[in-house]
């Protein structure tokens, strides 16, 4: 494996993370994802030109189509239809939010989860860094206030477990990644219906209006 | 071949009710398939008592304990789509849905008992994973059916926090592929996983089932992954509560209990046994809590469903004869949760409203309904002479001998469950009716369903078919 190539994208990869805490903007965020799936998709290529198995390519070839173009393409459509300019807004301010980030970074590569980053010990470092990315997507989930700004912390933690699977090499027969390419292709549709929903009977992307179940 | 025609038919007929646009056609289909589905889990249970397991085409795999949960799968999912029949008939004619959303209904209450069936049957931990996500994108409509903003919202949560905890527990699951050789070409097993787990890091094996337990146990409703439940219940028409709480929590269950085998092999057994009793009693205690003090019957049967997915966990979680318990439990609470939902769904309609106060001397309004419920209340917490009153006590024996603490907090639990439950069946079905509702039940053909299953309790309870008693007997020695 080119290591210093799948370092760079692996860095790139959770910066795109970290960014994705501090942006304000619904469509930098959406930017912001299609370029970490851009990442795993560099990911599946230069393991394909590694190996030379040709489904390796196929499977990169779906995750940019699904990931990278037609994800996307739903998530801007809707910022369209809506009018959905406004800010991304979180529960904790950015400086917190930068902090926990930095706690959760430092927990991730803490000797709790040294089985975790010796699964391949060349490796060490790039699987600390995607277990990183696993911890922060998850605070992404929880800090996030906006439906479409979820969706995305969630998909970004199913992108952060791939890139961990890819370098502690976990990757799966391509039948069952095909499967799960096609789970989150549904997935997404399905999150974006919803949105359209949220956004008709709330009037806003804004969970916290959400307060309908408080019975 | 069984297993072949379970899922060709739930695929033809999702097809049928997604295109044809004849309600009697959807409705007798819909019927058809799953029959099918039934006919083809008892076959396959029988061939699993028979011969051990069940192998097909190197893609699907059934132990005992799947055996048991494609029963309940065909049983629930058979009468529910009997029930739904009638009930969408009965919201039809109040105007609450139209002709498009049985369509939609029937349409992914199909998709949801194959993606069930799948999960069950699959040969492959990731398969199983794919098709347990695809439960919950099939159900996320069915539970914002009402196009209200409380279901969107129920819908939402219930999306948001099953796909997370998914996703944790697609991360556990690729951490058990690491004793398997990356050079390994043969699509991975649950068999091949329990062969290599001598080879599992045991500290690798240990965080993987955490993983697992908090994403399945996320779709089972364990504490503190389960606050989508009584959201997405309540909100969820009465049919598809039979279904989450009676088919799906047990699917997700023997899910974690397939992996719990993996990690016995490279841990002990200790480890996965201590978190299955902590979650257990956590998920018990928290829910006994709540329910005391509940304002809506729906969301009561929600925590109802916790409490006893906390009994089944502490079950396995206690081992030897506390597994043989916990799978009667598991069988007995599936039948009588789809008995309270049906109920529920007949009040429902009758007085328009889920709140607690708001449904006053139901026995005299709805009679045979109100003894529906009744009689599933006391099931449930446990009155003898039926089978949850001995699938309890003999988890708490089980419990009583090797952690009395714990067995002594269960007890005090589910003595408070009864006496919170009493209070709200009495509240809701004695005293006097208010003048605006009406004497008669809604349909008979409503009470159908629900008296179905309480005769197979009832026989269950005193008789139990020898092919059923070799697969719970095979259960308790796997796992």
């Amino acid at each position: 494996m080119n290591s210093f190539y799948t370092q760079i994208l692996l860095t790139l990869f959770f910066v795109s993370i970290v960014f994705l805490h501090i942006v304000k903007k619904n469509i930098t965020t959406v930017i912001l994802y299609s370029l970490q799936s851009l990442a795993i998709v560099l990911l599946l290529v230069n393991s394909f030109l590694e190996t030379g198995k040709n489904s390796l390519l196929f499977v990169a070839c779906l995750v940019l189509v699904v990931k990278v173009i037609l994800a996307p393409a739903f998530f801007i459509n809707s910022i369209n239809k809506f009018k959905l300019k406004f800010l991304v807004t979180t529960y904790v301010n950015t400086p917190l939010t930068l902090i926990s980030v930095t706690i959760l970074t430092a927990f991730a590569h803490s000797k709790l989860f040294i089985s975790l980053a010796h699964i391949i010990p060349i490796n060490e470092h790039l699987l600390y860094l995607a277990l990183s990315a696993i911890f922060i997507s998850l605070f992404l989930i929880v800090n996030c206030k906006v439906a479409l700004s979820q969706i995305i912390a969630v998909l970004s933690l199913e992108n952060s477990i791939v890139a961990f699977g890819f370098f502690a090499g976990l990757e799966q027969s391509p039948i069952l990644q095909i499967g799960i390419v096609f789970d989150i292709f549904v997935w997404i549709i399905i999150a974006t219906v919803f949105i359209s929903m949220i956004q008709k009977h709330f009037g806003s992307l804004d969970v916290t209006e959400m307060k309908y179940l408080k019975d | 071949m069984e297993i072949i025609i379970i899922f060709i038919s739930l695929i033809i007929v999702s097809a049928i009710c997604f295109f044809i646009k004849y309600r009697g056609t959807i409705e007798v289909c819909s019927i058809l398939s799953s029959g099918v589905a039934l006919v083809g889990s008892i076959i396959v249970a029988i061939k699993v008592a028979e011969i051990g397991s069940y192998t097909r085409y190197g893609i699907f795999y059934v132990d005992a304990l799947g055996a048991i949960t494609m029963l309940i799968i065909g049983l629930i999912g058979f009468v529910t789509t009997i029930y739904s029949i009638q009930y969408l008939h009965q919201e039809t004619t109040k105007n609450i849905i139209g002709f498009h959303r049985v369509k939609q209904f029937f349409t992914l209450l199909n998709i949801f008992l194959l993606a069930m069936f799948l999960a069950i049957t699959a040969s492959s931990p990731i398969f199983a994973w794919i098709s347990i996500e695809a439960t919950t994108l099939s159900t996320a409509f069915l539970i914002s059916f009402y196009n209200k903003p409380s279901a969107i919202e129920g819908a939402w949560k219930y999306l948001i926090i099953n796909s997370i905890g998914l996703i944790l527990g697609f991360f556990g699951t690729l951490l058990y592929f690491t004793s398997v050789s990356s050079s390994n070409t043969e699509l991975i097993n649950w068999q091949l996983l329990a062969d290599k787990a001598v080879h599992l890091d045991p500290m690798l094996a240990k965080i993987a089932f955490v993983f697992i337990l908090i994403g399945y146990g996320t779709k089972i409703g364990l504490v503190p992954m389960h606050t989508w439940k009584p959201d997405a219940y309540s909100k969820a028409p009465a049919p598809l509560g039979a279904l989450l709480s009676g088919a799906l929590l047990p699917v997700a269950f023997t899910i974690v209990m397939k992996f719990k085998i993996i990690t016995d092999i490279a841990v002990g057994d200790l480890f996965s046994k201590n978190l299955l009793i902590v979650f257990g009693i956590l998920s018990i205690g928290i829910a006994t809590l709540i329910m005391f003090n509940a304002r809506n019957y729906k969301r009561l049967l929600a925590y109802s469903s916790i409490e006893n997915a906390g009994l089944i966990t502490l079950g396995f979680g206690l081992g030897g004869f506390g597994v043989f318990a916990a799978t009667f439990h598991l069988i007995f609470h599936s039948c009588i949760k789809a008995i309270l939902f049906f109920s529920s769904g007949n009040l429902l309609l009758k007085y328009n409203s889920s709140k607690i106060n708001r449904i006053k001397g139901a026995l005299s309004v709805v009679p045979f309904t109100s003894i529906l419920f009744i009689i599933g209340f006391l099931i449930l917490t446990g009155m003898p002479p039926f089978g949850i009153f001995f699938s309890k006590m003999l988890i708490l024996s089980v419990g009583i001998k090797t952690n009395p603490i714990v067995t002594i907090l269960v007890i005090i639990f589910t003595t408070i469950v009864f006496v919170g439950f009493l209070k709200h069946v009495t509240k809701m079905f004695f005293g006097k009716k208010t003048d605006d509702v009406t004497v008669g039940e809604v349909s008979d053909w409503l009470l159908f369903s629900p008296t179905l299953l309480l005769v197979i309790v009832f026989c269950l309870s005193f008789y139990l078919p020898s092919f059923l008693s070799k697969l719970i007997n095979m259960v308790s020695l796997t796992y």
